[in-house]
């Protein structure tokens, strides 16, 4: 049970480490792009090439360059967890009203202070709806990380799996759906409560 | 020689049908997806309150991580084409089942007025004005399904269903980076592909009063 | 919004030390005399590297990290050239073919001098004293087939393979001395392939989902799952020797460790490489446990 808990613990640590990394970097080049929007098509289609490699495969790849281990396993879950947070954040930005910036730049608004206090509270739970994919993608594609000697839940799946031992199994394949499901509820929660005051009605 | 030529040179024709038994693998599994998830959208979209836990059920299919998914499954359906058909087809339900929906659900209620104005019953109401409205939503749903159920048929190689993954597989295991790429590259290619037909019949099915947006 | 916005800085701030805390524990790598062993994916090469962790615990004051069950032979060698692992357990014939890209060679020593030679000059690699069990291939059929058809070299499957479904680990089917040089060499027509991750070709046969599969001559599933070995008249197979590939410059470091491992230098038969395999494979025992009872029956711990 303990050695469960622990997995459990180690496999929550690696996707959320993915996530986070890909969250540093596609929320400021989302904000980036909604700037520039003549980048945002290529930029979007690199990164969608991306996604289509498959994910053992990209285990593999990214073995290669950055050897075995957690990192190489944060790095693979970085490049599938990119997508989901950098699309959401620019069609987050890019979807709120041009009245609303307009009203926000009449009131003699900077574009720092546009983002920060208009563009940003408004796109936040589609934001956030973009995370909350990547975690429960992340959480499913670190059960492979195991082939690559990374630790988390995938260690007794496939164990069990080679010496047909359901229970084995189990203990990994259990726990980990578990994780994917609260990570999905929980920030779905989150989702909810952060949309903006006077956008709530409107969302019913 | 340059290793990759000389791979496809050897093995081509186990790569296409690699690729074939992967077509076959994935988007079966996705049009099994399609005919079960549109006329249950369809049949939810007047029904709220079964919508909501339908839907919830389908999502959380659809959080379960693959491994664990056929590690559910190994002990109750073996192995083979069958149990990786039955896994990667729950998971292709919630997409299509969501934006089915959600499509139809929007389709805004005046058109529907005139619909009924014009004397039209149910059915006609059905297929005459909502289905038509929504079908480009539909489509979008099957399209994200057929990408990711592309990506993910890979790891159902584990456990006997064949296709590309076999070469990232085999590639792991005899230490030749060329034949994982001969899995991944048309694995690849195949998702884009999909993406890209399906976007494009996407638009075609969009109704012409609509296409301006 | 000024609150929410700090509510949200805060959140993600614990979030992250959260992680980096959760995390670090596992940082502690290439500590002083640590050695870190690694093995393949399949069950007997997660024994082998259990066992020469243990050997190293037992017998010397280095700290051991295991990182088992890696993904194949790309993985683990990658993982050692890189000097990610400091050992793990492989076999001569598959160094020959999969990494130096050799052609089959039978002679079990020339094979073992060919390639120490070329891991010492090329990647500063030294293959062990042989464990002794010579692991090859082997074509196993359901013994009811066999004794159906009479079945007893693989040159027998020739008049049948057309209504056959062969199947083999992926791994199989991209060796030299696999699926493509054997149907080769006996002119066998099969109706079909089917590949599987490595355990579960056995349950294959078993479901009647294959008719013949390729099998190590140590698996502990033939004694499970009743499967017989067709005997390899036409010598296709090359025999392998089974040992401890290590890094040079480990045992440079910790001059103690290539007589330690040593000491399992032909100590390991075929049938108790078979029983070692079955105990855990099939009567689901603890490898651990396994891999520390034939240590202390040998009289090496």
């Amino acid at each position: 049970m303990g050695q469960i808990l622990q997995l459990t613990l180690e496999h929550l640590c690696l996707s959320a480490a993915g996530v986070l990394v890909a969250g540093l970097v596609g929320v400021p080049l989302g904000i980036l792009l909604v700037r520039a929007r003549a980048l945002a098509g290529p930029v979007m289609s690199l990164v969608d090439v991306l996604q289509t490699i498959p994910s053992l495969a990209m285990l593999a790849l990214v073995m290669f360059f950055l050897g075995l281990g957690n990192n190489s396993l944060i790095a693979a879950l970085f490049v599938y967890a990119l997508l989901p947070i950098l699309r959401n954040t620019y069609t987050g930005l890019a979807g709120v009203s041009p009245d609303l910036l307009e009203a926000g730049k009449g009131m003699g608004m900077t574009g720092w202070q546009l983002l920060r206090q208009v563009q940003l509270p408004i796109a936040l739970p589609i934001i956030l709806a973009g995370f909350r994919v990547a975690m429960v993608t992340a959480i499913g594609i670190a059960t492979i990380g195991t082939l690559i000697g990374a630790g988390g839940l995938g260690e007794p799946i496939w164990r069990g799996i080679q010496l047909a031992n359901t229970f084995m199994i189990m203990t990994g394949a259990v726990p980990a759906a578990l994780l994917a499901i609260i990570a999905d509820v929980l920030l779905g929660g989150l989702e909810k409560a952060l949309v903006p005051r006077g956008l709530r009605a409107k969302n019913i | 020689m340059n290793p990759l030529l000389e791979l496809l040179t050897r093995s081509w024709a186990d790569i296409l049908m690699a690729t074939w038994q992967h077509v076959y693998l994935s988007l079966g599994s996705v049009a099994l997806g399609a005919l079960v998830a549109v006329p249950l959208g369809i049949w939810l979209s007047s029904r709220q309150n079964i919508a909501r836990v339908v839907l919830s059920i389908a999502g959380t299919i659809q959080t379960i991580p693959s491994l664990a998914f056929f590690g559910f499954t190994l002990p109750v359906l073996g192995i083979g084409v069958l149990p990786a058909m039955v896994v990667l087809f729950l998971y292709s339900l919630l997409p299509i089942l969501r934006n089915t929906y959600t499509g139809i659900r929007e389709v805004p209620g005046e058109l529907i007025e005139a619909g009924r104005g014009m004397g039209m019953n149910d059915r006609q109401l059905l297929f005459m004005v909502k289905l038509p409205m929504a079908l480009p939503v539909i489509m979008a749903g099957i399209r994200i399904s057929s990408v990711y159920i592309i990506s993910w048929a890979t790891i159902a190689a584990l456990i006997g269903a064949g296709g590309l993954g076999d070469l990232i597989w085999g590639g792991m295991n005899v230490y030749d980076i060329w034949l994982i790429l001969a899995g991944t590259i048309p694995a690849a290619l195949l998702a884009l592909l999909a993406s890209f037909i399906l976007g494009r019949l996407e638009k075609a099915v969009t109704p012409r009063g609509l296409r301006s947006t | 919004m000024k609150r929410k916005g700090l509510l949200l800085i805060a959140t993600l701030l614990t979030a992250v030390s959260l992680i980096v805390a959760g995390c670090a524990g596992e940082n502690a790598k290439s500590a002083g005399g640590k050695i870190v062993v690694g093995s393949k994916n399949f069950n007997e090469n997660i024994i082998l590297g259990e066992m020469l962790a243990q050997l190293i615990e037992a017998k010397t004051d280095l700290q051991v990290e295991r990182k088992l069950n890696l993904g194949g032979t790309l993985v683990c060698f990658n993982a050692l050239k890189n000097g990610d692992l400091d050992l793990y357990p492989d076999y001569t014939g598959t160094g020959l073919m999969a990494i130096l890209k050799q052609p089959v060679e039978t002679d079990p020593d020339k094979v073992y001098n060919y390639v120490q030679e070329q891991y010492n000059k090329k990647f500063k690699l030294k293959w062990l004293k042989p464990f002794g069990f010579n692991n090859t291939y082997a074509i196993a059929v359901p013994r009811e087939t066999a004794e159906k058809y009479n079945l007893e070299k693989v040159s027998d499957l020739v008049p049948l393979a057309g209504n056959m479904v062969f199947g083999a680990e992926q791994e199989f089917f991209n060796r030299p001395d696999g699926y493509d040089g054997l149907v080769k060499t006996y002119g066998l027509k099969f109706k079909n392939t089917k590949s599987f991750e490595t355990a579960l070709k056995y349950q294959a046969t078993a479901q009647g989902k294959i008719d013949v599969t390729d099998a190590f001559s140590t698996d502990g599933e033939l004694i499970t799952y009743d499967l017989k070995i067709l005997e390899d008249d036409k010598k296709f197979f090359p025999p392998y020797f089974c040992t401890a590939v290590v890094r040079m410059d480990t045992l440079e470091k910790y001059p103690e460790l290539e007589d330690t491992l040593n000491m399992l230098a032909g100590q390991i038969s075929d049938e108790e490489m078979q029983q070692l395999n079955y105990q855990v494979a099939e009567k689901g025992r603890d490898a651990k446990e396994v891999v520390r009872e034939f240590l202390e029956n040998k009289g090496i711990i």
